[in-house]
């Protein structure tokens, strides 16, 4: 247990953990295997709070800290990681941009709904061309008149198959480069927004990951969030807040990888004794409740900086790096410790194996964030 | 007609203990059995107007259910705590509640679980009830205001009851009588950021220090010791129908069926 967590940080676990064990955790494997979005449990996710962890009260949200937030995302990601997938997804990429960069309209229109979860949210930036290098972005949004044209093929969109708002970057003026880039808020139902087949995917199989296509649909010049040409400022701004949601998401999978494997190493018997007194197993499970919990440190420093309202871009980045290093690292772990057993879905470490595997890749792959602790590495020493 | 109700908690031990108990949040949770009166408890208010009030017995480290039960709608948390209180038992403690309750009145309901997940006496509610002279029913599953009376049902072995009672009362709430609801996020965040806890000690409830703690105990507990349970596997042998034959007469023969 973390001692410098408030008291209110501690009845947000055991509150949001208490949920969890009783109504995700019995159907995970079930959802996993059915590739199935459960709504029933996102409604009730919904009166929690859960879809507006840090909107404002007066906006129909919980009003809480970033601390809360990533330990809401701990726990959810604890018993299921596609639905810790969709909800810091909404929260962080989805929710964050229009409440920064929004005008009072446009908060006023969309977050009360999306706070509530009764709009899902989805963050629209990746392309079959573009995805680390974000300023390669190739989809357009031409103005005309009171609205906007907008032509975009955008991948592996997180919640793409259910959500009602999605954040597409693309080019305003295809003649300014990075600075030519901006967000528009693009509503499902909208003449020419066509949401593409569910991607079948090794993990994080119960969060409809779709591609999401808009030929000649006319947005709405209201739905900019920001103005032209922030597309990249908005983007980063985001994903900085993604990542530690990201990295909360990673040490929740790992969390419940260790608490099964250390279950299944005092219970599985070998040579007459529990295979928890062999040394070797010992000596996993030791690395891998110490790499968890380094990981979370990590993740909590973050938001601790974010709550201080603190620079914490850098910190951000190395959680999200480190934690979903540590998460596949894990979860691997875990699989050897439950040996032909792991391999099989009877058990959840598959499970947890395959979805920690992308944990290094979305939101910013591990490579992307080493580019990016170096570069301010450098600069802090030039 | 606006109400009030005190809903008396615990906080329970959820690990067992080595040497003593020592509750906090991270070795005690909230009683699950309370959670039906304070779901009742908050419904009651939410249809009827009034102010829910949590009273909790404890050291400080048990301030955090009376934020739980703030995070799930009660207005205002109470803990009764001093040193002096230490090692009461049923009597003491409901002695040391029934002087908490007298405080914080006038009051229109007291309500309990039927038993807590710990020590399991279920002696707690009936007893503060006489104490406050309250009228009191266990077990309810149901209740419903008609004019001025209060219609409760309760369940016992077998059979269903339905009570008349004039407030102020006390009830014990049944297990089964209301699903409690989940915390929200913003419930917590109210909880912790506008919702007060007041500290009531010995002085604040001028009772005699000699009726409560150890000093107002008739009973104590003499010794605490791990159960330790015995597990072996046994293959039964023979036909399939046979195996199912003796599994079934064990069974019988163990009492878990008639």
């Amino acid at each position: 247990m973390n001692t410098f967590l408030t008291e209110k940080n501690r009845a947000v676990r055991r509150s949001v953990r208490a949920f969890c064990e009783r109504e995700i955790v019995p159907i995970a494997g079930e959802i996993d295997r059915e590739a199935r979005f459960p709504w029933e449990i996102i409604e009730m996710m919904g009166k929690l709070g859960y879809f507006g962890i840090q909107v404002p009260k007066n906006l129909g949200g919980a009003g809480m800290d970033a601390m809360s937030y990533v330990i809401t995302i701990e726990e959810i990601s604890r018993a299921c990681g596609s639905l810790g997938l969709c909800v810091t997804v909404h929260n962080s990429v989805a929710v964050y941009p229009i409440l920064a960069f929004g005008t009072e309209e446009q908060k006023e229109r969309w977050i009360p709904q999306l706070a509530r979860g009764e709009k899902i949210g989805a963050f629209g930036l990746t392309e079959p061309n573009a995805g680390s290098d974000a300023a390669g972005i190739e989809a357009t949004a031409i103005r005309d008149n009171d609205h906007y044209v907008v032509n975009a093929n955008k991948a592996f969109v997180t919640n793409g198959g259910i959500a009602d708002i999605c954040l597409i970057f693309a080019r305003t003026d295809p003649n300014a480069g990075r600075r030519g880039i901006s967000v528009i808020a693009a509503e499902r139902g909208a003449q020419g927004f066509i949401v593409g087949d569910l991607e079948d995917l090794c993990g994080m199989r119960s969060n409809p990951v779709s591609s999401i296509r808009l030929y000649d649909c006319k947005v709405p010049a209201e739905n900019l969030i920001g103005k032209e040409g922030m597309g990249l400022q908005i983007g980063l701004a985001a994903l900085d807040i993604g990542r530690v949601g990201i990295a909360a998401q990673a040490v929740g999978i790992a969390q419940a990888a260790l608490e099964d494997s250390a279950g299944y190493a005092n219970q599985r018997q070998q040579f007459g004794v529990s295979i928890g007194r062999h040394q070797s197993i010992q000596a996993m499970l030791a690395d891998m409740a110490t790499q968890v919990e380094a990981a979370r440190l990590m993740v909590y420093r973050a938001a601790i900086l974010r709550d201080q309202g603190k620079s914490f871009s850098q910190a951000s980045a190395m959680a999200k790096l480190h934690a979903s290093e540590m998460s596949s690292t894990v979860t691997d772990m875990a699989v050897q410790i439950h040996g032909g057993y792991g391999y099989s879905k009877a058990y959840a470490v598959e499970r947890y194996y395959r979805d920690a595997r992308v944990t290094r890749i979305y939101e910013g792959t591990s490579e992307i964030h080493r580019m990016i602790i170096a570069k301010g590495i450098l600069d802090e020493y030039k | 007609m606006e109400l009030h109700i005190i809903v008396c908690i615990k906080s329970v031990a959820t690990k067992a203990p080595g040497t003593g108990i020592v509750r906090s949040a991270d070795t005690a949770d909230l009683n699950p059995f309370d959670r039906p009166a304070l779901e009742m408890a908050i419904s009651m208010v939410e249809e009827q107007g009034g102010t829910v009030t949590v009273l909790t017995m404890g050291p400080p480290s048990c301030a955090f259910i009376l934020h739980e039960a703030m995070a799930m709608g009660a207005n205002r948390g109470i803990l009764l705590s001093d040193a002096r209180l230490a090692d009461s038992d049923t009597l003491a403690t409901s002695t040391a509640l029934a002087a908490a309750i007298e405080r914080l009145g006038p009051f229109d309901l007291v309500l309990f679980g039927t038993r807590t997940y710990d020590s399991d006496t279920g002696q707690v509610g009936p007893q503060t009830a006489v104490l406050i002279d309250a009228p009191l029913v266990t077990s309810v599953i149901s209740c419903e205001f008609k004019g001025n009376l209060l219609h409760v049902k309760r369940k016992i072995d077998g059979f269903k009851e339905e009570y008349e009672l004039s407030l102020p009362a006390a009830l014990t709430i049944h297990p089964s009588a209301v699903k409690p609801r989940d915390i929200p996020l913003g419930g917590i965040e109210e909880a912790f950021d506008t919702k007060e806890i007041s500290v009531l000690t010995l002085d604040d409830l001028k009772i005699n220090p000699g009726i409560v703690g150890s000093a107002g105990s008739p009973t104590r507990v003499i010794s605490m010791t791990r159960v330790t349970r015995e597990r072996k596997c046994e293959f039964l042998t023979g036909t399939t129908g046979e195996q199912a034959e003796e599994l079934v007469g064990r069974i019988k023969k163990s009492g878990l069926i008639g």
